[in-house]
């Protein structure tokens, strides 16, 4: 049986300008694997992340033919059942370690927080915890980090502990939003291999949604394309440099490559009927 | 050489702890050449091309343009022939000015001859429409904000363009029509570029030769050729280049 089932999503905004839909009949079958979203900025891509937790604020809507996680469904799950899924069981990794951390909280008191709060864990317990995902996430230095404010951290060490924070309560799901596109390439490498073996060892479902087609490619078992707010192409990730849909293959096009020719790289020429 | 760079050192002092983000890093880059500047973030690489703008402390070494010292502060003559292009179009542009008032300030600050036909063909240049001069950045996307930004640096006709990543906060599709927009003006103005990117396969299109950096200092020099064939002697460039294995031609 999948982890989460998803049919016919549609997120829509009601704006003075009109109508604007974000995400449009979306649906797919999440197992215990690593499922990829790519598509550029505007596609729905983070839009269908949020979705699947409620995290939607008017006057965005959410409407779906189906939305069940483990058995739950999350369309009609009430706000406080939601709440008791948002962490514990789905946990998202957000963009931006600069937005999503809490500017005046100790990274400590951040990741202890949820500790305390909701596993009524002891000061020593929940700072033992704490210093265990740090060291998960190879944190050099996790008792200074402890005590350190976000503004003090780099942005790849910002990602690497809200990463940690979403992994302590050892979630089910786990929706990661461009979680490396902060890292450079060697970090980038380290951190996907941590979410690799979180996914083989604890068996979790994995959502990663990035723009970056090559990246996914690589660490991903399969691959939804989105081209605005519709899923254009759905592949097993071995078979993306394959692709068929011609938004795809433009994309992997246009990225220049290492010993590459010195041409002009190719634009993508957008075709209308791609939007319908 | 048009731009040479000896042994120069940059340390930042703060809450009396020094911070040394480059360390006696050297490089020469030719009139007319495309110099690349690689490494992860912290490794100092921004941060040398914001010294020879003088937005960073410089502790030790020498920044020589054409052979001779440039002046600190760095003055009008040196923003004549130098101009940089930032990482982020989002933060680089004022949000209340109009496209018309932040193409026409460098004009307005050298004396220029400030006229609607300098602005339009600005626009042009950098492929947008000229009706866009009246618009706010946040009426732009991403890449056209970066198209701006890259017309204010060649207001002054610089012979030297700095590109601090300049695509990295840009889509696929986008960074290639911008990456092509830079080499088209390269190739028309004759423009000497110092660029910097985490990016190997961008550095590869764009650049003759590239400069491997770690941890403030300088690991490794390599012409394209090099690169492509995987030519490394050290372990760090060794490294980095293996991370980016998925970047290259037969994938």
């Amino acid at each position: 049986m999948s982890l989460l089932s998803v049919k016919n999503l549609r997120v829509t905004f009601d704006t003075e300008a009109g109508r604007v839909e974000a995400v449009r009949d979306v649906s797919f079958d999440l197992g215990r694997e690593r499922l990829g979203i790519v598509g550029e900025s505007g596609s729905g891509k983070t839009m269908t992340g949020r979705a699947v937790l409620r995290l939607i604020r008017p006057p965005g809507k959410i409407e779906a033919d189906e939305m069940t996680f483990d058995g739950i469904d999350l369309m009609r799950a009430s706000e406080t059942e939601m709440r008791a899924l948002r962490g514990p069981r789905i946990a998202m990794v957000m963009q931006d370690p600069k937005y999503s951390l809490n500017p005046v909280m100790k990274i400590g008191a951040q990741l202890t927080e949820g500790l305390r709060q909701r596993d009524r864990a002891s000061k020593p317990e929940a700072y033992a915890k704490a210093i265990d995902a740090l060291n998960a996430v190879h944190i050099r230095d996790p008792e200074r980090v402890m005590e350190a404010y976000p503004h003090e951290l780099s942005g790849g060490m910002g990602q690497r502990v809200m990463i940690a924070m979403m992994l302590i309560p050892n979630p089910d799901l786990l929706i990661a939003d461009e979680p490396t596109s902060a890292l450079d390439v060697t970090v980038q490498a380290e951190v996907l291999s941590i979410l690799d073996n979180l996914v083989k060892t604890r068996g979790m479902g994995l959502i990663f949604i990035s723009h970056d087609l090559r990246l996914v490619a690589r660490f991903c078992d399969r691959v939804l394309v989105m081209y605005k707010g519709k899923v254009v192409e759905e592949l097993a990730a071995k078979d993306l440099l394959h692709a068929k849909h011609p938004y795809t293959q433009g994309l992997l096009n246009c990225l220049p490559r290492i010993g590459g020719a010195r041409e002009p790289l190719p634009s993508l020429d957008r075709d209308a009927s791609w939007a319908l | 050489m048009l731009i040479e760079i000896e042994n120069l050192s940059v340390t930042y002092l703060r809450n009396g702890r020094q911070t040394r983000a480059v360390e006696g890093v050297s490089l020469a880059v030719a009139a007319c050449e495309s110099f690349g500047l690689v490494g992860e973030s912290g490794s100092g690489k921004s941060t040398i091309l914001r010294a020879i703008c003088g937005l960073a402390p410089v502790s030790g070494g020498t920044i020589r343009i054409d052979g001779k010292a440039i002046p600190t502060p760095r003055g009008r003559a040196f923003s004549r022939r130098v101009q940089m292009v930032f990482q982020d179009p989002y933060a680089s542009l004022h949000p209340r000015h109009t496209i018309d008032r932040t193409l026409s300030e460098p004009l307005a600050i050298h004396g220029l001859p400030l006229t609607d036909a300098a602005i339009t063909k600005a626009l042009t240049d950098v492929g947008l429409p000229a009706n866009f001069r009246f618009r706010y950045p946040h009426q732009l996307s991403g890449g056209q904000r970066q198209r701006v930004a890259i017309a204010r640096a060649l207001m002054l006709e610089p012979e030297i363009l700095l590109l601090d990543e300049p695509t990295s906060a840009l889509d696929a599709s986008v960074q290639a029509e911008t990456l092509n927009l830079l080499s088209r003006l390269r190739a028309e103005r004759g423009l000497t570029f110092l660029m910097v990117s985490h990016d190997l396969a961008v550095i590869d299109h764009m650049c003759d030769r590239v400069l491997v950096m770690q941890h403030g200092r300088a690991v490794e020099e390599l012409t394209r050729d090099a690169l492509a064939t995987a030519q490394m002697k050290t372990d760090y460039a060794r490294n980095l280049f293996a991370a980016s294995a998925d970047r290259m031609l037969q994938g």
